[in-house]
């Protein structure tokens, strides 16, 4: 290790008095960061804390206020993203930026295709881009279609890419956040080969693990401005989180147990809500059967892909089922759309906030607005002042920031659009609330905020499903455990101090004992 | 979970359902991309076949290199319009204003000839003015942020005013060179088999090929895809490749296309008019979306786009064979293009 010791000419990269300002917003304000040759580096931060922007100025998406941004001691300004590349600089972006509708391989290669005269050699651009892919282990036809794989596939393609270009200064901004733990620990093997190769590495990942396992120094930001430089070694987990929180961690662990201790205390088993009976749909997920009572959160466990965001479609009227149905307090019920779901009081925020969930031009306030006017119907406008005060009341209630109903949502960091659409569907008072993935992509200060307010919800008599990909955090929140593999719920477990991460894998590792 | 696990996508489906699943596998291994081209030229084999059964006669064959060369002969004008809007319609835009830029051309050429311009000077300026034109919208769309839609209606007008400024009776071109590169052609076979290539058809062939280069085999062609990705370019921007050089040049190309256009069907017409080519931007549109192009972009082959164009010449032939109406084209190729609209509706679905 110490051989990667840092000297100050050892700086690939260095970011001094960084400031942006977007309108209304000082993103950051005089950032320092400095990134060293075979050395990872992590930036860590909240939502909001101004990572995204300080990687987005140093690849060229943004231009600085002021400030200044040296490569191998040579001072730079970075007008777009191409120049950024060509002074060595490569990007894996947090959401996938590729082309969906072109193949593998000219995503891997595009800017980079091997040429023959004046013409693009395509059998040795795919080869090309075949050894790329292999180098992480990931054996793929390069000429299928982009759109055929998956997200955490299409994620690696990005990776494959931001190695074809022989990269001084790799960033990988939320490299992980869709790929499962083979696929992470890949990615780490390639990322210390690159390291010990000399790249100069930055790192971001709201897994605190990965953070702690990958990297050997971290720039800590809060609120646009920068708190400090550490060697990871040297700093513990707890400093982290209260570095960057800014509020000591025993406030933080409170939070949490308080989360905890609210499990038990709710769970009233009278009618259910909302039963479903052999519901299912044909290449999506098998029939299942569950019952959701009022005041209990239900968690969906599994791995990406299992059924969880599948079902919890059909239980929302998002997807018609082709089997069974639904009963509502009793009574079947059909909801053909999400609209109809949303009228009897039953509301799903989605897993894909980007696609699915925010429209990024409109205003706080309007995206609040949305499904409550939906519910109530194209023609009867909510008077402005009831929609002001409604607005008012969430932005409070989940601490929303900035505090301007006025933002476009766009502006927003990815927490607080979180919350942005958490409050768009508590505005209209739904009796279920399925929330699919609402903490993936969030700092911990938020996510501990967004568990608390599910758990307080429920005590208020909200019947909540809650499904997410950290076990964790399912098990700290659920009363009920609904397990999914392969499309299929495979168990439903009551939770209690004998169910713990573990056993739960072991069920979804164990081969069909579980299947009905 | 491995990645070979996920990327494993096949069903194996037992008892009745295995032969649905068979089918539907062997369906899924055709790129998907590919199907409407493959809708373009399963359509294309049947009005031909169509035509062979209906008008073949013991003395000629429906299929003939005769009916190919009528079939281009008319409609080169076209492909070399349809070809530079397959560039605008993959990178996510639109062009209206080639229908009044081959107006505008035809006339400018008339009038350059009257007054006493040599032919070669001529052919330039008229290609030139397409391409002032496109990079009027290419800088308007780009540098302005004005919808393709807006900005090429503008300089649809814009055309078709100059266009009536320069004259609004119909002008001959007599101009002997002109009117010697017009009638020349090489002429194959005989008697009611006679086929020729005449200049149009070697042009737009020119052009057909050079647009499959650019498309197919340079950066720049993936970058006209990847912009018709449909993020509004930010993918290509990321990736740091050149959005904004490579949006203007597209539309660039689209108005040089319309230029040589223009002069093709003044070649073709022998005469320059300020009423030609209304609607003819349309035509374009049509015959890109026939050759199985998405509309909204990012998705289509350059040659599917000349297959399209013949598609829509068959349209033409047919009918007249058939003795209707003329009016009656129309009709077919509103049929023609709902159908493959809906197809690529139908593709783009199942993408999801």
């Amino acid at each position: 290790m110490s051989d990667r010791n840092a000297q100050a000419d050892d700086a690939a990269v260095r970011m001094t008095g960084i400031t942006i300002t977007f309108p209304g917003v000082k993103a950051l304000d005089g950032v320092d960061l400095v990134l060293r040759r075979g050395e990872v580096h992590a930036l860590m931060g909240e939502n909001g804390a101004g990572k995204s922007t300080l990687i987005k100025a140093l690849t060229g998406v943004y231009r600085v206020d002021s400030g200044g941004i040296a490569v191998d001691g040579r001072e730079l300004r970075f007008d777009d993203p191409s120049q950024a590349q060509a002074a060595g600089i490569s990007t894996v972006y947090q959401e996938v930026n590729l082309c969906t509708n072109l193949t593998v391989a000219e995503n891997v290669m595009l800017g980079h295709e091997v040429r023959r005269g004046p013409f693009v050699d395509w059998r040795a651009t795919r080869q090309e881009a075949r050894r790329y892919l292999q180098r992480l282990n990931l054996d793929i036809d390069p000429r299928s279609p982009l759109a055929s794989h998956s997200i955490a596939v299409q994620q690696l393609c990005a990776i494959a890419r931001a190695l074809v270009v022989d990269a001084k200064v790799l960033v990988l901004d939320e490299p992980t956040s869709s790929l499962d733990k083979a696929e992470v620990a890949e990615l780490f093997r390639v990322v210390r080969t690159l390291r010990d190769a000399g790249v100069a590495i930055l790192f971001v990942s709201h897994f605190l693990e990965q953070v702690y396992a990958l990297s050997d120094r971290m720039t800590v930001l809060r609120n646009g401005r920068f708190v400090g430089e550490f060697r990871t070694a040297e700093l513990s987990r707890r400093d982290l989180i209260s570095h960057m929180v800014g509020r000591s961690g025993e406030a933080l662990a409170g939070i949490e147990e308080q989360a905890r201790t609210a499990v038990t205390t709710h769970s009233s088993r009278e009618t259910p809500l909302l039963t479903a009976v052999g519901l299912g749909k044909d290449g999506s997920v098998e029939a299942f059967d569950l019952d959701l009572y009022p005041g209990e959160i239900v968690g969906f466990a599994g791995l990406l892909g299992s059924g969880r965001t599948e079902a919890a479609r059909l239980l929302t009227g998002a997807d018609r089922p082709d089997h069974g149905g639904l009963r509502l307090q009793g009574s079947p019920v059909r909801l053909p759309t999400p609209l109809a779901a949303l009228r009897r009081g039953i509301a799903l925020s989605t897993e894909d906030r980007k696609k699915e969930g925010v429209i990024g031009d409109l205003t706080v306030r309007e995206n609040i607005a949305l499904a409550l006017q939906a519910s109530r119907g194209t023609w009867r406008r909510i008077p402005r002042r009831e929609l002001d005060e409604i607005v008012q009341r969430y932005m409070v209630a989940l601490n929303i920031n900035p505090p301007n109903p006025n933002a476009l949502i766009r502006n927003l960091s990815g927490g607080n659009q979180q919350k942005v659409l958490l409050a768009r569907w508590l505005a209209t008072a739904p009796r279920l609330l399925v929330l699919d993935e609402p903490t993936r992509g969030i700092d911990i200060g938020a996510k501990t905020e967004i568990q608390r307010l599910v758990t307080e919800l429920a005590a208020d008599g909200l019947s909540v499903v809650f499904i997410s990909s950290e076990l964790e955090e399912v098990l700290r929140l659920s009363q009920r455990v609904v397990v999914m593999r392969d499309r299929q719920k495979i168990a439903e477990v009551t939770n209690g101090d004998d169910v713990t991460t573990e056993t739960v894998l072991e069920t979804i590792a164990s081969s069909g004992v579980h299947a009905s | 979970m491995s990645t070979d696990q996920l990327t494993r996508t096949a069903s194996r489906g037992t008892g009745p359902r295995a032969s649905v699943d068979r089918v539907r596998g062997y369906l899924g291994r055709v790129d998907r991309r590919f199907l409407p081209v493959l809708g373009t030229v399963l359509t294309l084999l049947l009005m031909l076949g169509v035509g062979q059964s209906r008008y073949s006669t013991d003395r000629a064959s429906f299929l003939s290199m005769k009916l190919l060369s009528n079939l281009l002969v008319d409609n080169s004008y076209l492909l070399v319009l349809a070809v530079g809007m397959t560039f605008v319609i993959l990178q996510g835009g639109i062009d209206l204003s080639v229908g009044a830029v081959v107006a505008l051309v035809g006339l400018a050429t008339a009038k350059l000839f009257t007054a006493g311009l040599p032919l070669p000077v001529v052919l330039a300026v008229g290609v030139l003015i397409g391409t002032s034109c496109g990079l009027l919208i290419g800088v308007m769309v780009q540098v302005f942020d004005i919808q393709p839609f807006i900005a090429s209606l503008a300089v649809m007008f814009l055309a078709r005013g100059l266009a009536n400024v320069v004259s609004t009776n119909s002008l001959a071109i007599d101009d002997p060179g002109f009117s010697a590169l017009a009638a020349w052609s090489l002429k194959f076979g005989e008697g009611r088999g006679l086929w020729r290539i005449n200049a149009s058809m070697l042009i737009a062939f020119a052009v057909l090929l050079v647009a499959v280069y650019l498309l197919h085999y340079t950066r720049f062609g993936r970058t006209v895809y990847g912009l018709g990705a449909g993020d509004r370019g930010a993918a290509v921007t990321l990736m740091g490749l050149q959005p904004a050089r490579t949006r203007v040049w597209v539309y660039v190309i689209s108005g040089t296309c319309a230029g040589i256009a223009g002069i093709l069907f003044a070649l073709y017409t022998k005469s320059g008019f300020n009423l030609t080519g209304i609607g003819m931007e349309l035509d374009a549109i049509a015959a890109v979306v026939i050759g199985g192009t998405l509309l909204s972009g990012g998705v289509g082959f350059v040659l599917g786009t000349g297959a399209g164009v013949l598609v829509y010449g068959l349209i033409q032939v047919l009918i007249a064979r058939e003795g209707l109406d003329s009016w009656w084209t129309r009709v077919f190729i509103g049929a023609v293009l709902l159908a493959f609209v809906m197809l690529q509706r139908v593709v783009s679905v199942r993408r999801r």
